[in-house]
């Protein structure tokens, strides 16, 4: 028995905004539940109530516009995104990053919108989704605002969705279907654990992005490089974004030798 | 709340207590005791059943999230009495030691075999990443993959029941 809360689930986003308003703060979002249940099951928090946004059509699915680009939906689940045709095609830095998560049975529950909203430093989509220049919708009952992924991430655990909002989806932009891209996790062991230091790198005939994830308070990226940028120059922008820090997985002086590694690992494969 | 759900094959309405996860529902609710909670915080895998044809960790399911759905756990393999031929592998291979974890290993082999009746060792090793093992070191576990798949090659100078 977890502690004690009440569960809705609203089945239209009009219901939704009014329970968020209604709560004033006090309600926590409920999608796959792998980060959430975990954090009550340890009781490091205690949500009075729940809302399970799962029931909603508005934020199911992924679609990809040629002229918008990729649509995911808030309760997208990392297996979803893996299988999809269009993400695969257009987008496999995507796909590899969700296969990057947690075990089969967390990628079958997880969501993508989740793995960003509880804004861990190291977000396996974080890294990706800032590669790829995306940005976040987030709605309430005063309407709809777009923000850069970049500018969503405020510190550990922390973002920019107010009390009221909930993030809708997230887009990618279409500039950057098909780009080239690489992506390095280093963990422990082998199978499910979570990131040491990780790099995913993007590149199209405009520009070069490189984000980074566990070697910062949030996940960070690059400013936009020219598509021709040296390594040296891609190494050097890399090591500008991050401050990593000591702590029980790794050194931060690991962490910044890993990085820089990873970065001269990915290089090549986007030319 | 009021839910409906399949487990099994069988149809069950049940009052759900909205605080309580789905794996303590299906023990206490529904007496299935064959799924086991290891850690509750999904990281083990032990609690590992199949929801609408995905493994997914009932520790991290609100009991009332699974309204509506269609669920498969250990009890669901053996029929009439009979074990499945998969535990009839585990049980063959000595893929069980003390048993905790097997209710789980079974259920993500389960559905691994569904979606592919024929894995590699590689996607083996996959499927069960999210399942751990103290007792075994995983290798008798994938033998067991591979035998119930029929393609468990004799060991040289290993004899095996």
């Amino acid at each position: 028995m977890l502690q004690n809360f009440s569960y809705q689930a609203p089945e239209t986003l009009k219901d939704l905004y009014a329970l968020l308003k209604k709560s004033n703060g006090k309600a926590t979002i409920l999608a796959g539940g792998t980060d959430l249940l975990v954090n009550m099951h340890n009781n490091w928090i205690s949500p009075e109530s729940l809302i399970d946004i799962k029931k909603i059509p508005d934020l199911k699915g992924i679609t990809f516009n040629p002229k918008t680009g990729l649509s995911i939906g808030a309760t997208t689940v990392c297996i979803d995104l893996i299988n999809n045709k269009d993400v695969k095609k257009h987008y496999p830095l995507l796909a590899e990053a969700a296969h990057n998560i947690g075990s089969p049975q967390l990628r079958n529950r997880a969501t993508i919108a989740g793995n960003l909203c509880t804004a861990s430093p190291c977000a396996d989509m974080g890294c990706s989704l800032l590669a790829l220049g995306a940005s976040v919708e987030l709605g309430s009952a005063d309407g709809v605002r777009v923000i850069p992924l970049k500018d969503f991430f405020t510190g550990p655990k922390k973002t920019q969705i107010k009390k009221h909002e909930v993030l809708l989806r997230i887009i990618v932009p279409v500039e950057m279907a098909g780009a080239k891209f690489g992506m390095r996790k280093l963990k422990r062991i082998k199978g499910h654990d979570i990131a040491v230091a990780s790099v995913a790198m993007a590149r199209t005939a405009k520009v070069m992005r490189i984000g980074v994830g566990s070697a910062a308070p949030t996940p960070v990226v690059t400013a936009d490089l020219a598509a021709s940028t040296t390594l040296e120059k891609a190494v050097a922008a890399a090591e500008k974004v991050i401050c990593p820090i000591d702590d029980v997985r790794a050194g931060a002086e690991y962490r910044r030798f890993m990085v820089k590694e990873f970065v001269g690992q990915i290089y090549p494969e986007l030319f | 709340m009021k839910i409906t759900l399949t487990v099994n094959g069988k149809k069950y309405q049940r009052d759900a207590s909205e605080t309580k996860n789905l794996l303590h529902f299906l023990r206490e609710d529904l007496g299935l005791t064959g799924t086991k909670e290891g850690c509750g915080a999904g990281e083990c895998g032990a609690c590992t059943v199949i929801m609408n044809g995905k493994t997914v960790n009932s520790c991290l399911i609100l009991a009332v999230e699974a309204d509506g759905t269609d669920i498969k756990t250990i009890e669901g393999e053996a029929k009439n009495g009979k074990l499945s031929k998969l535990q009839v592998a585990f049980k063959k291979n000595h893929a069980v030691q003390c048993g905790f974890c097997t209710p789980g290993m079974i259920m993500s082999t389960r559905a691994l075999l569904e979606a592919n009746p024929k894995p590699t060792v590689e996607q083996i090793k996959q499927a069960i990443e999210g399942n751990f093992c103290r007792c075994t070191g995983y290798q008798q576990i994938i033998e067991a993959v591979q035998d119930a798949s029929g393609q468990l090659k004799k060991k040289e100078g290993l004899k095996r029941a």
